[in-house]
This record gives C-alpha cells, structure tokens and sequence, in this order.
C-alpha cells in the first residue's frame, strides 16, 4: 500500500467513525452500513474478477451461502450469530473452492455462465424447498416451514445483539459499525493481496496466462488460492447482512442485486483496489439521492441508474479510479512534480508504479 | 337477483348492479345492523368512521401541525398493482378524514415509500426512512409480506403503530410472544390460517340451510408447498373433527404443479365430498380446474385465490363456473362498501379496485379515531407514551368500515368471522365466492349477510 493510499484509507475510516455523529438521520446509517456491506462483497469480487481476471458470477452465491448459514444455525442450533461468521465464512471457501475447481479449464463467458448457473441453482433449490421441515415443527408445531424457509425466506434467528447493549434508538450505530469494521478489514485484505506476490501472480495470469505458466506461476495454485480467499469475506459479509435484517430469502440470488453490485465494479473500476469501494459508495449515494428526490414515475428510477452506469461504461472505461487516476496524473504534470506519459495508463502499469 | 346479460359491463355498472340488487342506497334490513353493529363506528352510509371523528373533533377545522403518517408499499415490485390500490385507500381515507377536521383538528400528512420486491433490506429501509426523515407517528400499508417481519424490530424501538395486512399467523405468534416489544404491531386482517376453518363453516352453513347435502365425509386436500398454504391447510385439519370430516387425500403438492393427472386419479377412484386445494398459485390453478371439468366427480371444488382473477377465469371459462374460493378480508358488497366502491370509481376511475382499496382505507380510519380518542399522536422515540394510548384503543376499539368490523384478538389480529366469533358484527367476515357464470365477476355467496347471489350447486353435481 502506498503513503497516498494509507492516508487515504485513514482518512476514509476517521470520517466513517465520525458520520454516526454528524447529526445524519438513521436511515442514512442504514443505507451506509448496507454500503459497507455490498462494499465488503465487492472488494473481494474485484480479486478475482478484476485482478485475476476470472470472469465469475458466483460471489452471489456465495453471499448467500454465508447468509443461509447464520439463518440455519442462528434458527435450528440457537446459536448466537456471532460464532456463526468464522463457520459461514468457512462454508463460503468451501463452496467457492468447488467454483474454482469447476472453472479451472474454461476462460472467459464460459466461466460467468457456469457460475451463474450455480447461483441460479442454488435459488430453484432455495425456491423450491417446500417439505415441511420438522425442525420448525418443534420450534412452533402450529406452522410449517421448510428448512431454509422456500420462498418465503427464514427468519426468527438471532442479530448482532446491539438492541440489548445499546438500546433501541442507538442499535443502528451498533450495526453500522460491526459493519465498517468488516469492510476496512476486507479493504486491508484487499490491498494487500493486490499488492503482494499473489496478487502479481494473479495479474500475470490475466494478462499472459502463457507467460506466465513458462515462468511457473501455477493457475491451479492460483485461481483456488484466489477462490477461496475472496470467498471468506464474501461470505462473512452475506452473514452479517443476515444478522442485520433477521431475515434472509431467496431474493439475495436475484439480478437486482447481481447487477447492483456489477455496477458498483464496472463504475469504479475493475482491477484497481479504490474501485469496489469508490463504486459502492458513488451508487449508493446516486440511489439515496434519486429516493430523496424522485416522489413520483418511480419505475423510471432504474431506467436512469442504467443509462448512467452504461454512460460510464462508454465514457469511462476504466472506471472512475481510472479516469481520477489520469486527472490526478494530469494535475501532478502540469505542476511538473511528473513527467508526461503515454496517455494510455493501463492499470498494470499503475499498479507496478504503486508496488515500485 | 342480479339480472344476466351477455353485454360486457364496465367495472362501475358492475358495481351498480350489485348494489341495485342489495337494495340500493334506500335502506334495507341491513341498515338495521349496520347501524347498530360497532361500539365506535355510527356509520353514516359510506363514510364508516366519519361522524365519530367529527364528534371526538367538535367542528375543529384541521389547521395546526400536520401528523405525518407513514406508508410502506411496494410500487416498483411485483405487488404493484395492488401498492397503486393501497395508496388510494391510503389517500382517499387520509383526504376525508382531514375534511373532518383531522385528528383533534391537526391535519394527517402521508409520507410514502416504495418497498420494491419488499425484501427484508428494502422494507426495513423503508420503515427507517418513514421514522428518521418524516418523523412518521404511524405507519398503515397493504401487505409487505416477504420481509418476513423484518421491519418489525425497527418500527417497535421508535414506538409507533405499525398496521398492516400481511395476512400472516407468524405475526400472531411474534406479537403473542413478545408482547413487550410488539404492543404497537397490529395486523388488521385476519390471518391466513382462517381460510381453513372459514372454508367448514360455510360448508356447515349450507348444509344447515338444506342447500348442499354432502354424499360422504370426505375431504381430499392438496395444499401447496409454501408456508401460506400449508398454514391453511392446516387450519382445514385444525377444525375438521368438529365438523365430521377426515380426508381421503392429505397432500402436499410441490410447486409449480404442470400435472394434476396423478392427483385427479386418485380423486376419481375414491370420490370425496370436497375437494380443496390451498396451492394459491393461478397457473397451477387451472389444471385442476380444467382437469377435474373433464370427468368431474360429485364433489365442490374449493380453490384457493385464483378465482378472484379475471385472466384465470378467462383461461378456464365454463370449467370454473361452481367453483368456490374465499378472501378473509375484502370491501363488501353491502351498503357501505357498494357506496364505497362507486365514491372510488368516480374518483379515481375504473382502473381502482375497491376490493383492494377498502383494506387500508379502513385501517386509516381505525387508527385515527383510536388516536383522536386518545387525545392525539406521538412521535417517534419520544412520544412512546402517548403511542401507547393510542394503541390500548386500538386494542379495545370495534370499528364496522367498509370491509367488516375490525376487532383486534389474539396476537393483535383481526378476528375472523364466523371461525372466532359467531357474532357478525363482532368480526371481519370471511369471504366465499363462487363463479356463477364465466363472463361475469365471482359473486359473494356467504356470510349470508353479505352475500350478492345464492350459492349456486355446481353443474357437474348429481340432483
């Protein structure tokens, strides 16, 4: 990690800590924490979507495995959340690690559809999961509900626990930072990976496979290593949202969300580690703003988020920490502190400048 | 009796023939209870609620600081039809209520926000944004149902009533056993699991009258495989004994259901007197409707929802005609609530459903005459106190609107007639419909009270 970005990200986290006490609404917590949670999800994704260059579509369900773990054990075993995370995290790599396995030898779409298949699976079998479970018989022998609560989603199992500690008109700080401590420690995963020999190693396998097999980096090594490390997170933050909302239901596998969080990496651009993070909290204050503002033709809402996130798509391929990148590049030349470059700033060359 | 015609009648000429039949608007039997039936409601004809509130406000006009009223509906998502029908309820009662001089002369003023897909994220947002950026001192929708409570937790620590039509027995239970924490959650329908025993008691009603004699004690069951139809089976199973029935069929049927030969089969080899599904599912729905036409068996054929559906009878045409379904809650088709549907569809033409409009229409009404009885509204967080006043009238209070009478029971939910109280103005009525006649709407056929036609044998049915 560079000074710049150390000076950001402490920047970043003190302003975090200080928003609760910045006289903002609760509501405004809310939509922030759920920011650092898609926040979390992306960060990781970006690892092996952006940096490794594997086109997969399964962080979904691996979210969702994460959050249907806690739901599970929360609801049949009584336990306290809390414990539940490191075991949801786990079940996270477990399945992520069978993605990786899966998509070893294919490349490219083949991959995003293979993973998407499994997300989209998971949700028939989640959907479609309608015995009645005898495990909710006991809880309450008068309903029947099946062991992951079909379609109806599950709920009953247990949350952070802040209402207990903090009350309940200060719960909502409880939970917003449970969930800012999960992201800055993503963020630092994220980081760090990026800018370690891992994350070289990913980044050969993206741009030169070839080359990079003749210099003996291993891509089974490799992509399972990648797999499974952005999996844990993944699924811990599936886990925390979870225990959030006290309830979880077959929607987290819907596009909605997919392509919310697409959004956030294509907007903030992919393979770059500000990315995830800028993207996730550029849309999410886009999104607030159009709920504050737009009282009425709300169908229109989504038309508008998807004209812009293919506007920056045309307009900035990079995304925004790529186009803040060449400003930034601009400004430091024009006050001669740098000497001009090529115009074309790839992120390799970036990140090679950042490690250097 | 509602005269026959080919000719396609529009939405409103419905609505007028019904009321036409029920006696119009010059006064019938009826009239006599209506006007006795509620403690709170003295109803003028139409305006359930009104003259109480214009008691309890003594000629104020509303002018001082406007109560912000809270509504959480889900516009953008696949329920949103019904949201559209819901914020007309919603408005309509706020607007007529504010020209009664309000709640202890203050103004209500509606906040609304869009649940989407009604996701435990989205409506918990929803709640929070309703408490945190209106100050909402109450928040009355539809349904929100795949939220799965969610936004319970929210709305009870800012100390609010919370009314809504989720339909749901879960709710019950969550506010049985927290009644600490949930005294302020209040669902004002009556809960899923009713459409079990409302479906026996009509059948003992009928039979009791000499209209349908049942040719054995048999019921054959095919329930869906979600916890609302299970729910309802299980209520059918609940009171089945007390009405001398068992099953010849007990089943569960995963959804979707492309293929009810097997089923049918079975139906045909051992004929029971009833055959009922609880698979709420339109689609599903019709395969049993037009497989069992095919070689029908001396038995009533019981759906659960579809019917309501103009595009299902559409599909199924002569095949469903005798079919029977029912709602717990819906706006009746008597005095009031025909008076109801024909002040909505002059006001918001005849893309409004009445049925639909009158569920939150009335819960506006109920809340703000609790509210105006307890000398006004509180706040989120900081007026817990009053809300708690506003909320034991709530309790106590029996308010006859235009879908029945809603009297909170066990778990603060609507209390069902005739499967909780026998007493009709003591109970919001569970609905049973029947399809007479493809072309035409369904018609109510019971509580007798509240009927439009006469229950109709089925045509397949022998004698």
């Amino acid at each position: 990690m560079s000074r710049r970005d150390l000076i950001i990200l402490v920047v970043l986290i003190a302003f975090a800590i200080a928003f609760p006490y910045m006289g903002v609404p609760r509501y405004l917590l809310t939509s922030a924490l759920v920011m650092f949670c898609f926040a979390t999800v992306v960060t990781q994704w970006n690892l092996v979507f952006g940096v490794a260059g594997i086109f997969s579509l399964g962080q979904l369900a691996i979210f969702a495995i994460g959050a249907y773990t806690t739901a599970v054990m929360g609801r049949y075993l009584d336990m306290n959340v809390w414990y539940t995370f490191p075991i949801a995290g786990l079940a996270g790599v477990g399945l992520s690690l069978l993605v990786g396995l899966a998509t070893l030898r294919m490349k490219g779409v083949y991959v995003a559809l293979l993973t998407i298949a499994i997300a989209q699976m998971m949700f028939v079998l989640i959907q479609t999961d309608t015995a009645c479970s005898e495990l909710n018989r006991i809880i309450n022998p008068q309903t029947c509900i099946s062991f992951t609560g079909g379609s109806q989603g599950l709920g009953d199992f247990g949350s952070f626990g802040w209402r207990e500690v903090l009350g309940g008109r200060d719960a909502v700080r409880g939970d917003y930072y449970t969930m800012l401590g999960l992201l800055v420690v993503g963020v630092l995963v994220s980081f760090f990976i990026i800018n370690s020999r891992i994350g070289l190693g990913f980044k050969a396998l993206r741009d030169n496979p070839e080359l990079a097999a003749s210099r003996g980096i291993s891509q089974f090594k490799y992509q399972l290593i990648v797999f499974g490390v952005s999996a844990f997170l993944t699924a811990v933050a599936g886990s925390f949202y979870a225990a959030k909302f006290k309830a979880v239901g077959p929607g987290i596998l819907g596009f909605d969300l997919l392509l919310l969080l697409i959004a956030m990496l294509v907007v903030g651009g992919l393979g770059r580690a500000w990315g995830p993070l800028l993207g996730a909290l550029v849309i999410t204050i886009f999104r607030e703003g159009v709920d504050n503002i737009m009282t009425e033709g709300l169908q229109w809402r989504d038309v508008i988020f998807g004209g812009i996130v293919a506007a920056v798509m045309i307009f900035m391929p990079e995304g925004l920490t790529g186009t803040l990148d060449r400003l930034w590049n601009y400004i430091l030349i024009k006050l001669g502190f740098a000497k001009a470059r090529s115009s074309t700033v790839t992120a390799v060359a970036q990140d090679k400048k950042a490690n250097d | 009796m509602i005269p026959i015609t080919r000719k396609k009648l529009s939405k409103k000429q419905k609505f007028e023939q019904e009321l036409e039949a029920n006696g119009g608007l010059k006064g019938t039997t009826r009239r006599g209870f209506m006007t006795t039936a509620g403690a709170v409601a003295i109803g003028a004809v139409g305006v359930a609620g009104a003259n109480t509130l214009q008691a309890i406000n003594n000629g104020a006009k509303a002018a001082g600081d406007p109560i912000p009223l809270g509504a959480m509906l889900p516009f953008t998502g696949w329920g949103g039809a019904d949201a559209k029908n819901f914020e007309i309820g919603i408005g309509m009662a706020v607007e007529e209520i504010n020209s009664w001089g309000g709640i202890n002369g203050r103004p209500i003023e509606l906040h609304i926000e869009d649940t989407k897909n009604m996701s435990a994220e989205d409506v918990t947002k929803a709640a929070q944004r309703l408490i945190d950026r209106f100050g909402v001192h109450a928040i009355i929708n539809g349904y929100n149902s795949p939220s799965v409570r969610a936004e319970y937790d929210t709305i009870s620590d800012a100390g609010i009533p919370y009314i809504h039509d989720n339909t749901q027995y879960g709710h019950q239970f969550a506010v049985r056993d927290n009644p600490d924490k949930y005294w302020n959650i209040f669902q004002d329908d009556p809960s899923e699991y009713y459409y079990g025993p409302g479906l026996l008691y009509f059948l003992d009603s009928l039979e009791k009258s000499g209209r349908w004699k049942r040719p054995n004690n048999k019921i054959a069951l095919f329930s869906g495989s979600i916890d609302y139809a299970t729910t309802i089976a299980g209520g059918i199973r609940d009171y089945m004994d007390q009405f001398g029935w068992e099953f010849s069929i007990d089943d569960v049927v995963s959804q979707p259901v492309n293929d009810w030969g097997p089923s049918l089969v079975r139906v045909r080899e051992d004929p029971p007197a009833l055959i009922a599904t609880t698979h709420g599912v339109p689609s599903d729905q019709t395969g049993i409707v037009t497989g069992f036409a095919e070689a029908p068996t001396n038995s009533l054929l019981y759906v659960q929802y579809a019917l309501q559906l103009r595009s299902f009878l559409d599909i199924v045409k002569e095949s469903g005609e005798g079919v029977f379904c029912s709602t717990t809650i819906g706006t009746l088709k008597d005095e009031m609530g025909s008076a109801f549907g024909k002040r909505v569809f002059e006001k918001y033409g005849e893309g409004a459903t009445p049925e639909v409009v009158g569920q939150v229409y009335d819960s506006v009404y109920t809340w703000a005459i609790a509210a105006a009885r307890a000398g006004g509204t509180g706040e989120p967080y900081d007026g817990v106190e009053q809300n708690k006043k506003v909320c034991h009238f709530l309790r106590e209070q029996i308010y006859r609107g235009v879908v029945g009478t809603i009297k909170f029971m066990w778990g603060q939910a609507a209390t069902p007639y005739p499967a909780e109280t026998n007493d009709p103005s003591l109970g919001m009525p569970t609905l049973m419909m029947q399809c007479q006649k493809w072309q035409d709407p369904v018609q109510y056929v019971s509580p007798d009270l509240y009927a439009t036609q006469d229950w109709m044998n089925p045509p397949w049915m022998k004698g």
